[in-house]
């Protein structure tokens, strides 16, 4: 669900057009449109090495972990569920919302990280790194926008 | 309800991939009318009634459906007919903001036709009021997002037809 989605909904519930909150809303959504975009391009081209960068970061401070102890396909496995989430963050970045991250990626994430026995506090670590690569390599404008996704990934770990 | 942005993001999601190319190119182009569909969603809200009250003076007011033995008449049923013309110029312009006719299916358009024969409500006359309204509409927005407006009411006529 998008921002936009949101606030019909919202208006629908209760009976009536937008009211001015929501309009300004959608209004400053529409408004930095462009640094949505040029953020999700970003890290899409960027994915591999936020991911690159986040693990090692991540493995210097925490090296007895699954992904790090030499089974290639744990690692593998890891890093592309580190790779998922960075989509999962650009949909949030085009969305203006939330909604694709909870419903895509957090929903149940508990519970199966637990079945997999991959330790959540490590998980929570490894995002904060996968956060701040990912920082990195945005402008500031744009780091605004994809910041509070990745911090509510990080909270929800 | 579906709106553009997520009938792009689901599709993605499903294949694994970021936007890009021409789902990307849509957003981008829903994107660049986006204050333009708030303005209009801005415009018809706050004129509503307005709205709603010339639409009918320019296509049912005058005809026999206001007169004893119409479907206008009496009172109660000219306020039933206010109301869904009201319904349909409020899930129009959602619709125009999203985007996307979901909401206007969904919400108003299931069914409807089955309804309104089961009340004798005239079809034909229901579709000129629909028609007029575009014309009301586009009055008062201007004539590109009248466009995007006339888009949604548009199927709301394919809708009864």
């Amino acid at each position: 669900m998008s921002i936009v989605a949101k606030v019909i909904a919202q208006s629908d519930r209760a009976d009536r057009f937008l009211g001015s909150t929501e309009l300004t809303q959608l209004q400053d959504f529409f408004n930095n449109s462009d640094v949505r975009i040029s953020a999700s391009q970003k890290l899409a081209a960027n994915q591999q090495r936020i991911v690159e960068k986040g693990s090692q970061q991540f493995w210097n401070q925490c090296p007895d972990t699954p992904s790090n102890r030499g089974v290639k396909q744990k690692t593998a496995l890891c890093q592309r569920d580190q790779g998922w989430y960075i989509r999962l963050v650009s949909y949030c970045v085009l969305a203006g919302n939330s909604k694709p991250l909870e419903d895509i990626g957090l929903d149940g994430m508990r519970d199966m990280y637990v079945s997999l026995n991959v330790p959540l506090s490590n998980l929570r670590m490894a995002m904060r790194c996968l956060k701040q690569a990912a920082m990195g390599l945005l402008s500031s404008e744009e780091a605004a926008l994809a910041g509070p996704y990745f911090d509510q990934l990080i909270r929800s770990f | 309800m579906q709106d553009t942005i997520t009938s792009l993001i689901n599709p993605a999601d499903e294949k694994g991939l970021y936007l890009e190319g021409s789902a990307l190119d849509t957003l981008q182009q829903y994107f660049k009318t986006g204050a333009l569909r708030v303005k209009a969603a801005s415009q018809i809200g706050e004129s509503a009634d307005s709205i709603i009250s010339t639409t009918v003076e320019k296509s049912l007011l005058y005809g026999d459906i206001t007169l004893p033995g119409g479907n206008m008449y009496p009172t109660r049923r000219y306020a039933a007919c206010l109301r869904d013309l009201a319904y349909f110029l409020r899930y129009a312009t959602y619709a125009m903001l999203a985007a996307d006719a979901s909401i206007l299916d969904e919400r108003i358009l299931n069914g409807l036709k089955d309804t309104y024969s089961s009340l004798g409500v005239p079809i034909e006359p229901t579709i000129q009021a629909v028609q007029a309204m575009k014309e009301v509409v586009t009055q008062r927005v201007g004539s590109e997002a009248g466009q995007e407006m006339s888009v949604y009411l548009d199927h709301i006529v394919s809708g009864l037809s």
